[in-house]
């Protein structure tokens, strides 16, 4: 990594998950060059994005693991679940379906993710107000039943892109604040900079995989 | 003697006085005696009655004689007189001449003077004449330096030229102080005068070094002079150097193009064209030609302009260098296009697209702008994004077919290709001029389809494969990118991706661990059990800790033993001990959490010691 004097006091790690289509790596992108890239290609995998933003007075750079929503990904995909501090969770408010699936994305967030990891609910494409086909409302409501925070926002026009992704850091910030977010822990997400040289020192609760645990 | 009286006394004394005479003495009595003898010869009675009357006859005769005479004296003198008249006649007539003559002549005087006078001030005037034609008016000699001879039509021209155009110029500045000094219309006629001479001498030089410019190499002394005495023509000079300009474009293209087909002398060096099969070398020879041939051109033209201080000289330079090296233009395009175009090896693109660079900067320090910098800088543009295009071209054929990763988990083959491909284009690169947009470009275009290939062939494996081939691939790819600079950002995505791995990879081996040492069921029931005392809880008996134990001397002997097979085929022994180590961190995790509850006295366990005999701290160095 870098060798230079680091310019930032902590990495946030974040994922980007949701339906292929609805427009995570637009998302992505708009919210590191400001740009909205029309013809986007599929994602394969991951793919991967960083920007230096600014938390209560802290330079905090965000790693922001892309990945792609087809099905044939996911298991690329869960080795990026693990160390997120904070994953948006996109669907589409175009598209029902995608709506529809955000169940099964936050079960496997909640599985493979850290209790403390920041779930942010996006609804993509506001921009596109006549086709909307889940309300805001509703989702709100879905949200709220979960404890996700939640926006519309449109990777095209830009609206409310920084705000989902500020807001999150701002969270993550607060749970390291708050010492709920325990920065020793391999799968918080979150690496002190530039005094924690690595991420050798372990928390050893949730080190192995619990779903290959025989218990 | 008788004396006698008184009468006698006189006579007496008369006679004393005769007698005492001394007739020999008495010079004139002698005279009178001679002359007497003369006419009284006979002593005779007669003689001497008659001596008186002779004497008296004489006395008439000699006075008649006289008279005679006299009359005739008289005469003379009354034509001497006569003649003193007429003199004095004339004298006075002369006088008067004289006079007249006088009065004349002071009129002559004056008038010779003012003659004189005139003639110092003709002198003076010649004087001046002279020097002004001296000083304002060129001689024979010069005018034929200046003009040439016209007779002759001869077009040399001598250094001479120069000198009387100095001349000309002099005297044509002169003529301010003559204008000054009150000649104003001399002033002006010689001044227009001189800037005819001017004009005809520069025209004349204006032909002669249009003619001979192209041999500046040889009459530079000529040529430099001529242009610095152009120079204030804006008109000539420029054509001059639009006459230079178009010679020289003419021969650089045939010098060109003939060694692009000809080659030197006999065919030495041989013919550019020739080795037209090797892109790189062929590139080199045409741009290697032109940065010899191009100085050499800016060092002539410079000699011409040597003398010339014009303001706009560096501008008037620049263009003229860009005209003369238009010509070469076309026949570079041709060429370098079609090496372009035929060429579809990247590494050659690349290293074609740098000779460009490379020249077109070198070159643009003697010619810079015009239509060869344009023609260079299109066609270093157009190498780059050849070169690019090609570099995608190569980069998705090798990575067209989903290879699947060999057993080893290594990175297939296309993987490594492409990784040796994109270090010897960055080993390129890193000494390029824009080393980091270029080193940028390259990474993207090989590194983003390479992960892209790395994702899709992992998402076809079993979670501990796939983490581990991608960990072999991201170690490599970060082996080959951590030689170069600038890759920071490519370095921090490929180890944020092999942290996600290993996370996954330690995960897999802890769950592995305690799965191999039963320690799953001990595990659960340490993290939930109540109060009640750990010893009565089943599966926490002596016994089946012991069942534990012995597997955990196993491991302790063996460390690597229950290792997960794919572990052993990371590439990187970092990778390797990370997991390892974090594993049993875990590991030893579990057994402190478990040496705590043997050892603690509410959990009735007898004699703990010989249950568990090592302390967590003597576990963790057995294990490291
Ligand atoms: N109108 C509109 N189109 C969007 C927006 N975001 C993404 N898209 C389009 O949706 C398509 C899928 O976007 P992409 O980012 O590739 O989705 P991903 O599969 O979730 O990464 C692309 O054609 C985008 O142009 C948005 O905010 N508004
Ligand atoms: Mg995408």
């Amino acid at each position: 990594m870098s060798a230079g004097p680091y310019n930032y006091s902590y990495i946030f790690k974040y994922i980007i998950i949701g339906d292929m289509g609805v427009g995570k790596s637009c998302l992505l992108h708009q919210f590191t060059e400001k740009k909205f890239m029309s013809d986007c290609p599929h994602t394969i995998g991951v793919e991967f994005g960083t920007r230096i933003i600014e938390v209560a007075g802290q330079k905090i750079k965000l790693q922001i693991w892309d990945t792609a929503g087809q099905e044939r990904f996911r298991a690329v995909t869960r080795s990026y679940y693990r160390g997120a501090a904070g994953a948006l969770m996109v669907y589409d408010i175009t598209r029902r379906s995608t709506y529809n699936h955000l169940s099964s994305w936050l079960t496997d967030t909640r599985n493979l993710t850290n209790p403390s990891t920041v779930i942010f609910l996006i609804g993509n494409k506001c921009d596109l107000e006549g086709q909307r086909d889940v309300t805001y409302e509703e989702a709100k409501q879905f949200a709220d039943e979960n404890g996700l925070m939640f926006v519309e926002a449109s990777a095209k026009t830009g609206q409310n892109v920084e705000e989902a992704f500020l807001e999150t850091a701002r969270k993550i910030y607060q749970s390291i604040q708050d010492g709920r977010l325990d920065l020793n822990a391999a799968e918080s997400g979150v690496q002190h900079k530039p005094s924690q040289p690595g991420r050798n020192t372990l928390s050893n609760d949730q080190q192995f995989n619990k779903d290959n645990c025989a218990c | 003697m008788r004396e006698l009286p008184e009468k006698e006394n006189v006579l007496s004394k008369r006679l004393n006085k005769l007698l005492e005479t001394r007739v020999e003495n008495d010079h004139d009595t002698l005279e009178a005696l001679k002359e007497l003898s003369t006419f009284y010869c006979d002593n005779s009675l007669q003689a001497r009655r008659n001596l008186r009357s002779q004497i008296e006859k004489r006395s008439l005769q000699i006075n008649e004689n006289f008279l005679s005479e006299f009359r005739e004296v008289k005469e003379s003198f009354d034509s001497i007189y006569n003649d003193i008249a007429d003199m004095s006649k004339s004298l006075e007539d002369m006088t008067l001449r004289l006079q007249n003559a006088k009065r004349q002549t002071k009129h002559l005087l004056e008038q010779t003077s003012s003659y004189e006078n005139e003639i110092a001030k003709n002198e003076m005037q010649q004087k001046v004449a002279t020097a002004f034609l001296n000083k304002f008016i060129l001689t024979h000699e010069e005018l034929v330096a200046l003009h040439g001879n016209k007779q002759k039509r001869d077009l040399v021209i001598t250094p001479e030229i120069f000198v009387v155009l100095d001349k000309v110029q002099r005297i044509h500045n002169d003529c301010k102080t003559l204008m000054q000094s009150g000649y104003q219309t001399l002033a002006l006629d010689v001044m227009e005068q001189m800037t005819l001479h001017q004009e005809g001498a520069l025209e004349r030089l204006y032909h002669w070094t249009q003619n001979h410019c192209r041999n500046v190499e040889n009459l530079t002394d000529l040529l430099t002079q001529a242009m610095c005495r152009l120079q204030d023509r804006p008109v000539l000079f420029k054509y001059v150097i639009d006459e230079y300009c178009i010679s020289r474009r003419a021969v650089l293209v045939g010098e060109f193009i003939d060694a692009l087909t000809r080659g030197g002398p006999s065919g030495n060096p041989a013919p550019i064209e020739m080795r037209a099969h090797d892109p790189h070398v062929y590139v080199t020879d045409i741009l290697v030609w032109l940065n010899k041939a191009i100085p050499i051109e800016n060092q002539n033209l410079h000699l011409l302009v040597s003398l010339c201080n014009k303001e706009d000289k560096y501008e008037l330079l620049t263009n003229a260098m860009a005209s003369i090296c238009e010509g070469i233009c076309h026949p570079l395009k041709i060429r370098i296009d079609k090496i372009l175009n035929a060429s579809t090896q990247s590494s050659s693109l690349y290293a074609i697209t740098n000779l460009i660079r490379y020249y077109k900067k070198s070159i643009g320090k003697v010619s810079e702008g015009g239509l060869l910098a344009l023609t260079l800088s299109e066609l270093q543009e157009k190498s780059e994004q050849i070169f690019l295009i090609a570099l995608q071209q190569q980069v998705s054929n090798c990575l067209v077919r989903v290879e699947t990763p060999p057993r080893d988990l290594s990175p297939t083959p296309a993987i490594n290709h492409l990784l040796s491909v994109m270090r010897d284009m960055l080993s390129t690169a890193s000494m390029s001029e824009g080393r980091e947009t270029d080193m940028g470009k390259i990474v993207q275009c090989v590194l983003d389809p390479l992960l892209r290939a790395v994702n899709e062939q992992s998402s076809r494996l079993p979670p501990t494969d796939m983490a581990v081939y991608m960990l072999n691939c991201m170690y490599a790819m970060q082996t080959c990118l951590s030689l170069y600079e600038f890759m920071d950002d490519k370095l921090e995505r490929l180890q944020a991706q092999s942290d996600a791995q290993l996370d996954t990879l330690t995960s897999e081996q802890a769950s592995s661990l305690v799965a191999n040492l039963n320690l799953g069921p001990i595990y659960t029931i340490l993290q939930d059990h109540a109060h009640a005392p750990l010893s009565g809880i089943p599966g926490m008996e002596p016994g089946n800790l012991r069942n534990f134990l012995s597997k955990l001397d196993m491991l302790v002997s063996l460390p690597d033993s229950m290792l997960l097979q794919q572990i052993h085929l990371l590439s990187s022994s970092k990778h390797k001990k990370s997991v390892q180590k974090r594993a049993f961190d875990v590991l030893l995790a579990i057994y402190k959490q478990l040496y705590e509850g043997v050892y603690d006295a509410n959990n009735l366990y007898e004699n703990p010691a010989s249950i568990l005999p090592r302390t967590p701290s003597e576990l963790m160095k057995m294990l490291s």
